[in-house]
């Protein structure tokens, strides 16, 4: 009797916990839209009251996702936004590396926000899926970083409002190295007598395999991964990983490891341990390891990325903010951004949250931390990211070949070869 | 028998019983009622069908005294239907389509979002605003020109070129600007913000003639750029003129020239992506020996950690081991630690560099094996790592297979004269694989997929140079086909890996197919013990 009771009541909570899942995924019905207040016929006061503006509960929402270090900061903009304006704003907290993703499911299901906080190199693919927005900064446009707002284009359209850049630079310990090395030759000099006199492990130290951290060395010696065309555009048929001066810094990588100046199997944090105890005196990282390496309380300079047949420069990232299609109230969302998010108050906010070189110019230009600023300099030439699709298939095969390299498996200019010989095959969609 | 058709007699003649029972069903039919609606407005048309058959199904089962036993099969039912066949039904129909990056909206969402987008026209004009609102939410504009004229605008009403002061409109500001027009009281730029929802969803005139707030500063007689026409099944460009039809076998609207719009739409594209997947060079290449070493992989898995766990359940079984009780709740401890926190933890053990492992080693032998650049100790290593998370599960399973092997085998076996080995050749091992078996079946499908290990260990490296994509020496089929369709393919492939992963399943059914036939010998032999 019992027993049968239990299962029965079991059937109803399954069923029902089933249906409540199947209910989370459809779309909340929308709030019936305030009913206009009907005419009531006027009180028969003698003195016409003025009709003052009755405060009317919103009926609009905006619904932002943030990741975790901008989540609490775009909760107290949001908040202030709310008491001015009377417009509610939501911040949902998402992980950085969730959004992209879960805004694509979201999207199209009439359920994800109407900005999001993200990096430009997602652009491509957001934009190829109809998911994105334009963006019109108005005014506003003149004060943001022109290579920033170059970054958040795509196919000449702007598509986002960015709020900070961010480039890996050349850091060097001054005990040991005295003066920032202008080229990848010397760097290979004083890593050599370094070594030789015993003072460090490593003269200069990278990670194995990383193209990201590669790729200011192979600019260096005047590689590239797309070419661009006369408006600043990535060409996905112009593939520079073979080009002669891809293969010329993939040769000193070779070189570097032959005479046993760079170590396999070398990851990221072993590399920055190194250089944190002064058993490496050279690093190529970008801001967020700048929290690390000053507690570790090594002395530390930061310079331009050194150069050798051709100017050395890294790829930059920018952060920014980017508004659904889906969003029912686009122009609130855009004006959201451009009157109250684009203020000094708020954007130093922004920046004072994860200090990298904001994208704000009244932010960036008042800058007083030399680290930040030199992350500045040493960006100042760098390469947007590219935010083209095609980009997703060059990753893999470029980062392979420079393993290879490192643990000597292939000569470089064949691993090179063969990694665009891979990426052009992806590209074509043959794989 | 007997027993069953007492207690059966006993609940379905129970008023009481009946009456919860009906009360059961009206709350789970008055819930789905109430579901389906909404479902039905989201077009989410699976699910609808789902929830339809579960309701139908348990309100059945219920009410028929004859589907009596299938009540209480009906809460695992439902949920191997939601949580199991819908997902391998969604799996298979996705193999057929082209759901990837570019193509994940539905046609009708794309024509939405195409036709979002406004442009302006040449020679249309814009305006500078002010917004007007009655008490009652009626909206109004005041325009200016470039050229200075200045207009009133209304939805659906003529936009008007009107002065302040002038017939209903009230008088300027020192801007130039009416405090109010009719009984429509002006809004200053905090409350525009507040109304920009409403303002931003109006047309202000009539047609031809129509007005949008683009910005805060701007009004203008914005278009629909791409307007769709259902009768050729087209797209329009208004600002060229160019016409992209619908091509649904490709999924996008295409022009003569063979330009096509983007976003593209979701079709059904049949077995292309099959098609792809065996024209493709990954086929050609690495493939077999990713399948060989996936298979390698798998089991030598399974071997090493049953023979692992196996010894430990023989040595700990023995009740004259003190503390075994204790020992044997240390060695599960892998078994609890989740996997991806123990993967990286090992990753770090082995580190070349500062691994313990490999430091320690280095101090006494003076070598270490490199773990991750020689591919064959890239293996090596990860079958060790994998050993160590796999064993308590088969010294568990092994332990509570050894209980239900019955002393007095081995009491005869003594009296016959037979040693350790042969009794653990000859009694334990045909016995226990009896029952651990299938366990050892399902070991080997988990492994065979095991994309955790690899994947967080050294992510199927060292790589493999020359090849047509990117391979590694640990690749196993699965982190391949992650490869092919995520990393290196390009975004997000839905499409083409689903078709991979209808392969690899019946690659996987097959193996298993045959080893449980194998299995069927093991049960003949226990039969003969």
């Amino acid at each position: 009797m019992k027993q049968r009771h239990i299962w029965t009541l079991l059937v109803i909570l399954v069923v029902a916990s089933l249906l409540v899942t199947a209910c989370a995924k459809a779309t909340p019905t929308p709030t019936p839209t305030p009913v206009p207040p009907t005419p009531t016929p006027k009180p028969p006061t003698p003195t016409p009251v003025p009709p003052t503006p009755t405060p009317q509960p919103p009926a609009a929402k905006l619904v932002i996702w943030a990741d975790e270090n901008r989540a609490p900061i775009m909760e107290e903009i949001a908040k202030a936004f709310t008491e001015k304006y009377g417009v509610e704003v939501e911040v949902q907290q998402v992980g950085f590396g969730d959004i992209r993703d879960q805004f694509k499911v979201a999207a199209p299901a009439g359920e994800g926000p109407d900005i999001i906080i993200g990096a430009h190199d997602w652009l491509g693919e957001l934009v190829v899926n109809g998911l994105l927005a334009p963006v019109d900064l108005g005014a506003k446009k003149e004060k943001f970083l022109p290579s920033a707002l170059q970054a958040f284009t795509y196919n000449s359209q702007l598509y986002g409002m960015p709020y900070l850049t961010e480039n890996v630079a050349f850091f060097y310990n001054p005990d040991l190295v005295p003066e920032a090395p202008k080229t990848w030759t010397e760097v290979t000099k004083v890593a050599a007598e370094l070594e030789k006199a015993g003072k460090v492990k490593q003269g200069y130290v990278l990670h194995q395999g990383d193209p990201y951290h590669f790729y200011p060395i192979m600019t260096a010696f005047g590689g590239y991964v797309f070419g661009k065309d006369k408006d600043g555009n990535y060409n996905p048929q112009d593939l520079g990983i073979d080009s002669p001066g891809s293969i010329a810094a993939a040769k000193w990588l070779d070189m570097m490891v032959k005479e046993g100046h760079l170590k396999p199997d070398v990851d990221w944090d072993t590399a920055h341990t190194m250089f944190e105890q002064g058993d490496a005196a050279m690093i190529i990282t970008g801001p967020w390891a700048l929290k690390r390496i000053r507690e570790s309380g090594v002395h530390y300079k930061i310079a331009e990325i050194p150069d050798e047949t051709a100017d050395g420069h890294p790829f930059s990232g920018v952060h920014g903010f980017m508004i659904s299609a889906f969003s029912e109230n686009k122009l609130l969302a855009q004006t959201f951004l451009t009157e109250f998010v684009a203020t000094e108050e708020n954007m130093w906010k922004l920046f004072n949250a994860d200090p990298r070189p904001s994208a704000f110019l009244p932010v960036r230009e008042k800058i007083d931390d030399p680290d930040i600023a030199a992350f500045g300099l040493a960006g100042k030439n760098a390469d947007p990211m590219p935010a083209i699709p095609e980009m997703s298939k060059v990753w893999e095969a470029w980062g392979n070949a420079i393993t290879l390299i490192f643990q000597q498996q292939e000569d470089p200019e064949t691993a090179f070869k063969n990694a665009a010989e891979q990426i052009r095959q992806a590209i074509a969609g043959g794989q | 028998m007997r027993r069953r058709t007492q207690t059966q007699q006993g609940f379905t003649y129970s008023l009481s019983a009946i009456l919860f029972r009906l009360f059961g069903l009206a709350v789970i039919d008055a819930f789905a009622l109430w579901i389906l609606p909404q479902m039905i407005h989201d077009r989410v048309w699976y699910l609808v069908v789902l929830l339809v058959v579960i309701t139908l199904g348990i309100n059945i089962i219920f009410l028929k005294e004859e589907y009596y036993p299938l009540r209480w099969m009906s809460p695992g039912l439902a949920l191997m239907i939601l949580m199991v066949v819908y997902p391998l039904v969604f799996t298979v129909y996705t193999a057929f389509t082209n759901y990837s990056d570019g193509h994940i909206l539905t046609k009708q969402q794309v024509i939405q979002v195409l036709s979002q987008r406004l442009y302006l026209p040449e020679g249309g004009e814009s305006y500078r605003w002010t917004a007007y609102r009655s008490e009652d939410g009626r909206y109004a504009l005041w325009l200016v020109a470039p050229d200075g004229r200045t207009f009133v605008a209304f939805p659906g009403e003529p936009i008007q070129p009107a002065d302040p002061g002038q017939g209903d409109i009230g008088p300027a500001d020192e801007q130039g600007t009416p405090t109010h027009i009719r009984d429509l009281r002006r809004l200053d730029r905090i409350q525009v913000i507040r109304y920009l929802p409403d303002l931003e969803k109006l047309e202000f005139g009539t047609p031809p003639h129509v007005l949008k707030i683009r910005s805060l500063d701007e009004a203008a007689a914005l278009q629909p750029r791409y307007v769709y026409d259902p009768q050729q099944d087209a797209i329009v460009d208004q600002q060229t003129g160019k016409v992209y039809r619908a091509d649904d076998r490709r999924g996008s609207f295409v022009a003569e020239d063979g330009e096509a719009l983007t976003p593209g739409y979701q079709v059904f594209i049949g077995a292309a992506n099959f098609q792809r997947l065996f024209r493709s060079p990954a086929l050609r290449g690495p493939f077999l020996k990713v399948f060989l070493w996936t298979i390698l992989f798998a089991a030598g898995t399974v071997l090493t950690t049953f023979a692992l766990g196996l010894f430990l359940a023989l040595v700990y079984n023995d009740p004259s081991i003190r503390g075994r009780k204790v020992i044997r709740s240390f060695l599960i401890v892998p078994y609890t630690v989740p996997s991806f926190i123990s993967i990286l933890v090992w990753r770090g053990l082995m580190n070349p560099h500062i691994g313990v492992i490999n430091t320690t080693l280095e101090k006494f032998i003076g070598w270490a094996p490199p773990w991750f650049s020689s591919p064959t100790w890239a293996k090596i290593g990860v079958l060790l790592v994998n050993l160590w998370l796999g064993y308590p599960y088969m010294m568990l399973i092994s332990t509570g297979a050894l209980q239900a092997i019955p002393e007095d085998l081995y009491e005869a076996a003594e009296i016959d004269g037979a040693g350790m080995w042969q009794k653990f050749w000859t009694i334990t091992l045909p016995l226990l694989l009896v029952s651990v078996g299938p366990l050892l079946i399902s070991s080997f499908a988990f492994n065979f997929n095991n994309w955790n290990v690899i994947y967080l260990f050294n992510r199927g490296g060292p790589p493999m140079p020359g090849t047509p994509t990117p391979v590694g020496h640990t690749d196993i089929l699965v982190t391949y086909t992650y490869r092919l369709a995520f990393a290196s393919g390009g975004g997000g492939d839905y499409g083409y890996a689903s078709a991979i992963t209808i392969i690899i399943f019946l690659i996987v059914a097959t193996i298993t197919y045959f080893q449980f036939r194998y299995t069927r010998m093991w049960e003949e032999i226990s039969e003969n013990v």
